[in-house]
């Protein structure tokens, strides 16, 4: 039948468009990051790259990327284990014990759930500067963490919930406290929860901008998103080789892990999607 | 007997005081701040609504409402028109289907700061890759989208819709799969149209995923701050200036004190979505 084959060839045609549309910035980027140093942006060379790879050498030394990866990789890394550590052992609590407290505490987190960083990050930086955390990686860390604990805290709640309650008491009666019990008997049956929270926040963490302002001012603690736009101002319409070269840096390890990932992180999501 | 201590009740209170002293303290904080004159260094003294009433006389101020409404409420409209077409076009299975949707979602994961810069070097009047692009097919794009606010305030709309459109998605498949065949089928059998089926059954079953969607978008953007700083840096002028941005470069002005009203006004905005889905669930259900 011809009308079922032209829907068909409709639907490829569409989606290859689609598919374009969202590749095209990267080979754009690419392509003026493999630029000739004499080559004043786009002139004369649309589609064939230059492939001139100096620039990245070039662009690792003169810009502070590499420094900012390896802050962004602590911050991200220190985040989510202390969301993690903290925000599982809450959603235990809250799971497990219907007190008052418990109750308070979990609808403050969920009230306050949809509240962006920047509500009381003014606010939060005068704290924060009251005790030393301003540009410190731990000051960031408690900062961006904070901002992601209700979503932790309700998706182990969540998860923790579809548990068989036996569970503990198996662990109870083996002379296990609370605390043991959770870490060796609940929270590795969490691997699902753990990875819907680290899919749902890793990558916000890693890419924060709006608090790194505040929070990460000078060079050596520069995140990537801060080192980025420094380095774009000082060299933005001379060097945009190097700029975009820098950019590519920074975004080549993000891609590789979401790639590596991609099984789990489109089920995660969509699992999360679900739950919340 | 002596009162045993419940090891598992004393678990929630790191999460209780890690969210009560960063989190919290700051927003109650902030409340009274807000009705202070501080400069972020020397006393604070309390000066009643007159951040407040600053604010709502002040025209860059307003303009800065008026873009973070458009912009939230544009973004939103189209990422729910966008991508929930690219699930319904994404839904059934085809050859090589995995790996666009990860194609359509990679933008998402990239930092909204260099999606800015990238969609810089793609638009940028005069020497861009577009206007390359058309100088290559004897055309010129005389346009400058970075001259007029009403350009710009688009510019920036599409290309939050184009890095966000594939996390939609992803919701709108998801709650595209969890209605059941058989309801399709049935329906079928009853004789209704594909258009029919799609707002009689479709759409009423993927209310929830609307909810979500459409909240969560409009609350993103409101907050919106990268892709601006980037992109416009607010301008031409303030023009396509964010009240985030406006806090932050209020907050450096060492205007302290009115900063925080600021977040309280852009705190109330953001409720309001927040309100509707809930009195909007409360009276489905």
């Amino acid at each position: 039948m011809p009308k079922i084959n032209l829907n068909k060839t409709a639907k490829v045609i569409l989606i290859t468009i689609i598919c374009i549309i969202c590749l095209l910035p990267f080979y754009v980027l690419l392509i003026l990051s493999l630029n000739d140093p004499g080559t004043l942006f786009y002139e004369g060379n649309m589609f064939a790259p230059d492939f001139h790879f100096s620039n990245y050498i070039e662009a690792y030394k003169r810009s502070n990327i590499g420094l900012a990866m390896f802050n962004s990789a602590v911050i991200t890394g220190g985040s989510l284990l202390l969301s993690i550590s903290v925000g599982g052992m809450a959603g235990y609590s809250i799971a497990r014990r219907a007190s008052k407290f418990n109750y308070i505490l979990f609808s403050v987190l969920i009230g306050c759930m949809m509240i962006p960083g920047i509500i009381n990050t003014v606010p939060l930086y005068t704290l924060m500067r009251k005790i030393h955390g301003v540009d410190t990686l731990w000051g960031m860390i408690f900062v961006t963490s904070s901002i992601s604990l209700p979503t932790c805290v309700f998706i182990y709640t969540t998860f923790i919930r579809e548990l068989p309650k036996e569970l503990n008491e198996a662990a109870e009666i083996d002379g296990c406290t609370g605390l043991s019990a959770f870490w060796k008997i609940i929270f590795p049956l969490l691997k699902p929860a753990t990875a819907a929270f680290v899919i749902l926040n890793g990558f916000g963490v890693w890419n924060n901008y709006a608090q790194a302002v505040f929070f990460l001012q000078s060079n050596k603690k520069h995140n990537v998103p801060q080192a980025l736009s420094v380095f774009f101002q000082q060299f933005a319409g001379a060097k945009w080789h190097l700029v975009s070269a820098t950019a590519t840096i920074a975004i080549v390890p993000v891609i590789v892990i979401f790639l590596i990932f991609q099984k789990q992180f489109m089920s995660g999501l969509a699992e999360g999607a679900v739950k919340g | 007997m002596k009162k045993r201590i419940d090891g598992i009740q004393l678990m929630s209170i790191p999460a209780a005081l890690l969210y009560g002293i960063f989190f919290i303290f700051p927003l109650v904080q902030g409340i009274r701040l807000s009705f202070t004159d501080w400069d972020g260094m020397g006393k604070a003294v309390f000066v009643g609504f007159s951040n407040y009433v600053e604010f709502f006389s002040d025209s860059r101020a307003l303009g800065d409402i008026k873009t973070t409404v458009f912009f939230a409420i544009g973004s939103a409209l189209l990422l729910n028109l966008v991508g929930l077409s690219y699930a319904l076009l994404m839904k059934n299975k085809f050859k090589l289907q995995d790996f666009v949707r990860v194609v359509i979602y990679l933008p998402a994961i990239i930092s909204p700061l260099i999606m800015g810069y990238i969609w810089y070097f793609l638009l940028q009047p005069g020497r861009g890759f577009m206007y390359r692009a058309a100088e290559f097919f004897n055309t010129t794009i005389a346009w400058n989208w970075m001259g007029a606010y009403s350009y710009t305030i688009i510019v920036l709309i599409l290309v939050n819709v184009w890095q966000y459109s594939g996390m939609t998605m992803i919701i709108y498949l998801a709650g595209l799969q969890s209605i059941p065949r058989e309801l399709y089928e049935s329906a079928r059998i009853d004789g209704a149209s594909k258009s029919q089926i799609f707002s009689k059954v479709t759409i009423p079953l993927l209310v929830p995923s609307i909810r979500i969607n459409v909240v969560t978008n409009i609350i993103g953007s409101l907050s919106v701050f990268d892709i601006i700083m980037s992109l416009t840096e607010g301008g031409p002028g303030y023009s396509t200036e964010s009240l985030s941005i406006y806090i932050m470069r209020m907050c450096y002005g060492n205007k302290t004190g009115y900063s925080t009203a600021v977040a309280m006004i852009l705190f109330v905005l953001i409720l309001v979505p927040v309100i509707v889905s809930f009195k909007f669930t409360k009276s489905r259900s």
